[in-house]
């Protein structure tokens, strides 16, 4: 009997957390201020404060929303923005956890795009359809298949797109004044210089090995229309027979990685490699002028294709604010914080509009847009850029990457 | 009345250490959590099929040995030298207590900047031409032994045994060792018979704790550990924060398993606990 009264507590918290399981999250009655006229969402909006929960490890990109975005927030429509940290997998832990203990809400807005967005959908974790209702959404490049197209996922109306991107290798022009410009010269340049090349274990290293996937596999076209397991092997197989080519040619002959691509970064830029690389071919010229990296480091892309994609904003299903976060995602697509989010010195990342669709004076400010003379031309991006394919390539690579190269170090 | 509290007191620690711990098995077994599809033993079965787990949770064990073996040993010895009285002594009490209120975090990241290979030791080395250029410097960090971890956390760790191994000489030692001398012991004698017995006892508690941490611990690890073996911690932050949600199961019975580690040390603290008061 004594022993069986030590199981009490146990079984009590097995059974609530079981019957926890069963739960179903309130129907929101969020969902119905997306069909609301404009002008009642902004009335909703105004005195509320939106949570927005985003990535904050890039400084240039917290003193945008910090310092310009929250302070016109206030000013013209009386949100109070407050911003917490959050990273996509993160989200998705967090919003079931919220679910299932049946809990409100503690973000109104969330940053997301690929994966992330796929995890949420399926787990129906986002409010929608509302992106199309925002009145900014006229402007948006809908030709554009890296905007359209999120991951080849059909946004429908469940996020709203803020930014893209180009990924882009970093090199020191200095060190490297003849850069490799194909995965091959790369494979060239790694043998004939040891530990001075490595990639990170984190997102932005798998997605390198995703272009060189794409490179040594056939191009995007052959991943591309979902995920196909026999085209999957073939780019794998192609991907880690590189790797294993040059792995002696890499940073510590291959046998460790660093864990994020802030650790890469400060390899590179205390000398200790002579590439970086970044989601977004404008870190380089932002981080120069922060004095991060070398005044030297200029961005650099492969002539078989890098990858682009664009960045979204979602609002969870659990939101206490959708009127508030929908009028945060409006300004934000405006040509005003659009054209700002663009400049060199603020955060240098990519507009989502079709600057044709602009009114006088937006579409003459676009052109004006002072480049840095270190950017890559326009032209170039755009020959180079290569749209991402079914989330699940992404999965399956770094799986295997991890069970078949990272886990078998050369000793 | 007195048992009630106690009893009390015991639930309302407990109670949050058991939720988690219910979480995490029930997670670990699809049935709640990110990716759960409903009963199924596949994340346990795909964990221990998983060659990185034994060789992380090795590698774990290996620098939380370590890393408490040469903090206890640091704090034994300062905590032997530096008596309290004269000024020098403490300084160097002072010294060994600085690290505490550091995060370890911080700490990692001190770790960097100093045994990286272009951190602060290699560049002297450099300077002082032991070695060709900084990057000649020996691994230290991200190494296969993880040296450059078990050096910085055993650092961060050993003010916390000093601070309790200061006291336990306060309180008890000195009458101790006070009585020794009187009945005619020597300086070395008097240290393997009174301080190092008295030390030891008392510090135990603590030094398991600290090897439980170690063990666990995310900050210094993700900044200092190599990717193969991958720590244990890493390993389960690498699968709760996978891009694919159907590896969090994996993340859940990889926390039971670090718990198994934390019950285990503690366990084995009883057990030998037991014997000594049986021995006595």
């Amino acid at each position: 009997m004594r022993g069986w009264r030590w199981l009490q507590l146990p079984a009590l918290l097995c059974g609530a957390l079981v019957m926890a399981c069963d739960r179903v999250a309130p129907e929101p009655t969020s969902r119905a201020i997306a069909a609301q006229p404009w002008d009642s969402v902004l009335a909703q909006a105004r005195g509320s404060t939106v949570t927005w929960r985003m990535w904050r490890g890039d400084p240039s990109i917290n003193a945008f929303i910090d310092q310009w975005v929250a302070p016109r927030l206030l000013e013209r429509f009386g949100i109070t923005l407050e911003v917490v940290p959050g990273q996509g997998p993160g989200m998705v832990n967090l919003l079931v956890t919220e679910r299932e203990a049946g809990a409100r809400g503690s973000s109104d807005l969330l940053w997301i795009n690929g994966a992330t967005f796929a995890s949420l959908r399926r787990e129906d974790l986002l409010l929608g359809p509302w992106a199309d209702r925002l009145p900014n959404a006229r402007y948006i490049d809908t030709a554009s298949v890296i905007i359209a197209r999120d991951f080849e996922q059909d946004p429908g109306g469940y996020e709203s797109p803020w930014g893209q991107v180009e990924y882009a290798l970093i090199y020191d022009s200095a060190r490297v004044p003849d850069p490799p410009r194909s995965v091959a010269e790369l494979g060239a340049w790694i043998d004939a210089h040891p530990g001075r090349f490595t990639h990170d274990q984190s997102f932005s290293g798998m997605t390198f090995l995703k272009i060189l996937m794409y490179a040594l596999g056939g191009g995007v076209e052959r991943f591309q229309g979902g995920f196909d397991s026999t085209a999957y092997a073939a780019g794998r197989d192609s991907v880690l027979g590189w790797v294993t080519r040059h792995r002696a040619g890499f940073w510590r002959l291959g046998a460790t990685y660093p864990a994020g691509v802030a650790e890469l970064h400060r390899l590179f830029a205390n000398g200790e490699i002579d590439f970086s690389m970044s989601n977004n071919e404008n870190e380089v010229i932002s981080k120069v002028r922060q004095g991060i990296l070398p005044a030297t480091a200029r961005p650099l892309l492969l002539r078989d294709g890098m990858l682009a994609n664009a960045h979204y904003l979602g609002i969870p299903v659990n939101a206490r604010n959708p009127a508030g976060a929908m009028v945060v995602a409006d300004f934000l697509l405006s040509p005003e914080a659009q054209l700002e989010k663009l400049r060199p010195e603020v955060w240098a990342d990519g507009s989502v509009l079709d600057v044709s669709r602009l009114p006088e004076p937006w579409r003459g400010r676009f052109a004006a847009q002072a480049r840095d003379p270190h950017a890559l031309s326009p032209d170039s991006l755009r020959r180079y850029a290569r749209p991402e394919v079914d989330p699940e390539y992404h999965e399956r690579l770094t799986d295997d990457w991890r069970r078949t190269i990272r886990a078998n170090t050369p000793r | 009345m007195i048992r009630r509290g106690a009893g009390l007191a015991a639930f309302l620690v407990a109670t949050p250490v058991l939720i988690g711990i219910a979480y995490s098995a029930l997670a670990s077994v699809g049935l709640l959590g990110p990716g759960s599809t409903g009963f199924s033993t596949a994340s346990w079965a795909s964990a221990f099929d998983d060659p990185q787990l034994l060789r992380g949770l090795g590698w774990s064990l290996w620098v939380a040995s370590a890393a408490t073996a040469l903090a206890t040993m640091a704090a034994v010895v300062v905590a032997a030298l530096f008596r309290p009285g004269t000024r020098s002594s403490g300084v160097a009490r002072l010294l060994a207590v600085m690290p505490l209120p550091l995060s370890h975090l911080a700490a990692g990241v001190l770790g960097v900047l100093v045994l990286g290979q272009s951190g602060l030791l290699a560049r002297g080395a450099f300077m002082a031409g032991w070695i060709d250029q900084p990057a000649a410097m020996p691994a230290l960090i991200y190494d296969q032994w993880g040296i450059g971890l078990i050096v910085v956390l055993a650092w961060k760790e050993f003010p916390f045994l000093a601070l309790i191994a200061f006291s336990l000489l306060a309180d008890r030692g000195r009458a101790l060792e006070e009585a020794a001398r009187t009945l005619g012991a020597r300086g070395r004698a008097v240290f393997w018979a009174v301080t190092w017995p008295v030390l030891w006892r008392g510090l135990m508690p603590a030094v398991v704790a600290v090897f439980a941490f170690v063990a666990g611990t995310y900050e210094a690890t993700v900044l200092l550990a190599p990717s193969d073996p991958l720590a244990l911690p890493l390993l389960t932050m690498e699968r709760y924060t996978d891009v694919g949600v159907a590896k969090r199961g994996e993340a859940h019975v990889l926390v039971l398993i670090g718990l198994v580690v934390g019950i285990g040390a503690v366990a084995l603290h009883e057990a030998a606990r037991a014997r000594d008061r049986r021995a006595t």
